[in-house]
């Protein structure tokens, strides 16, 4: 084995690590950002573990990508809801009859979380298709401005900006001051 | 001015998603403290709408099916390496098995392990938990059992456990000044990044009504993430500060943590 093919070993064996130490923190993280966009939790459960398989697979071009991991892994995560909404050919967003999973209340109560849901779905609906994932890296799986920004390949100021008018956008849609 | 807006907003933001509470944002940055309280509750209302905790069944089997795929890759290695060697004197091969052995029981095991922690009456660190007064008021008791207890090492991936002795507190015992200390052991000196509570069961006698309540926890566990220093010859006393906040007018509360009043402190220990 020549050195070259040593140190590529060594790199690889430290993304190994670097990767499961990452998945206690990052599988429910990830699976909360894929429910955003799917609406469905087992099918998010199941695409959050197959993001920490492909990652595995894939940890040869990880050098390449020049972001901190948990930021590539958001990436892979995007790139196989995209291919499962396609398959499904489903909506971006949560269906509205899973809000009856949000509790066990008695219906009055379930009645006016299916309402505030509705109100909810319907704001990020409008935001545009940047700024939802903005919001959904940012609220859902947690990331720092930072590392958001490295996964849309835009500066930190615009992201900032960016999260500010979508939040005030939401503001606005989903009426806060009711 | 916009863009500090947007710095200070993004910080907020951070602050809660570590665990930090809205109130604390807002008296850091009093001149903003309106226009961000409508934006982060905005916030609040939409990760409240998507709400959603995975399954431990889920979570477990995809760890072992990722442990399952990393044991495989690095079993690959020395199949390949063997016959890339093949001519090589039979040593190396020995070699090959020997770290391939050694990684898989020093490095891949504990990767998905974290460290156990033997409890000691005269160990060096020692837990506590408190309560900042927010809505405890409103309770005759509230009970909330702990089942382990993890630190995470700072700079590295290294994860230490330890289950408490004391597994159940009444929070309103514990208000203010006052603390209870639920385990003392031994932890390894060096730099820690990160406190996490894992919670079995809150339980919540309301003081009006002597009713039972579950208070919610969204994930089961409350992390504090917070840089502290454990050394071999002083004793350090970590007080993790628990908060229960009523969510509205809707007779509900939730569990938090509350960083400011949370923290490390040490003593040097008693000579023996």
């Amino acid at each position: 084995m020549n050195i070259g093919n040593r140190e590529n070993i060594s790199t690889i064996n430290e993304y190994e690590t670097q990767l499961s130490g990452l998945y206690e923190e990052y599988y429910d993280k990830i699976a909360r950002y894929v429910y955003v966009h799917i609406g469905n939790k087992e099918e998010a459960e199941d695409i959050a573990g197959e993001v920490f398989l492909k990652a595995l697979k894939s940890l040869k071009s990880y050098r390449e990508q020049g972001v901190p991991m948990q930021g590539w892994l958001f990436r892979i995560a995007h790139n196989l809801t995209v291919d499962y909404l396609r398959k499904m050919d489903k909506r971006r967003t949560v269906p509205i009859d899973s809000v009856a999973l949000l509790g066990n209340d008695n219906p009055a109560d379930t009645a006016e979380k299916n309402i505030e849901f509705e109100r909810v779905v319907e704001a990020m609906n409008q935001l545009t298709t940047e700024q939802r994932e903005v919001i959904n890296l940012r609220f859902f799986g947690e990331l720092t401005s930072k590392e958001v920004s490295s996964i849309l390949g835009k500066r930190d100021g615009a992201v900032r900006e960016m999260q500010r008018a979508a939040i005030e956008k939401l503001r606005a849609i989903m009426g806060v001051e009711r | 001015m916009t863009e500090d807006f947007d710095r200070i907003l993004d910080e907020c933001i951070d602050r809660i998603n570590r665990g930090d509470n809205l109130a604390d944002c807002l008296s850091d940055y009093p001149a903003y403290s309106e226009k961000l309280r409508s934006l982060l509750q905005s916030m609040h209302d939409v990760q409240k709408t998507y709400i959603f905790t995975p399954s431990a069944d889920s979570k477990r089997a995809a760890r072992q099916k990722l442990h399952a795929a990393l044991g495989k890759r690095r079993q690959v290695t020395p199949v390949l390496s063997f016959f890339k060697v093949i001519s090589r004197p039979a040593v190396w091969a020995t070699v090959a098995v020997l770290v391939l052995a050694i990684v898989g029981t020093l490095v891949i095991r504990p990767l998905f392990n974290p460290q156990t922690l033997i409890s000691s009456p005269d160990g060096n660190f020692a837990f506590l938990i408190s309560d900042e007064p927010n809505d405890i008021g409103d309770f005759e008791s509230l009970n909330v059992t702990i089942s382990r207890v993890e630190l995470q090492a700072a700079g590295s991936v290294k994860r230490l456990e330890f289950t408490p002795k004391t597994k159940t507190v009444d929070l309103t015992q514990l208000q203010g000044e006052q603390s209870q200390e639920i385990w003392r052991g031994n932890v390894p000196a060096g730099q820690y990044s990160q406190v996490c509570i894992y919670v079995g069961e809150v339980k919540g006698k309301l003081e009006s009504t002597g009713q039972t309540v579950d208070v919610k926890l969204p994930s089961n566990r409350l992390r504090i993430s917070m840089p502290f220093e454990v050394t071999a010859d002083a004793v350090t006393s970590f007080t993790f500060d628990i908060t229960v906040v009523a969510t509205g007018n809707n007779g509900k509360y939730i569990l938090k943590p509350q960083i400011g009043e949370s923290g490390a402190r040490q003593e040097q220990k008693p000579l023996e």
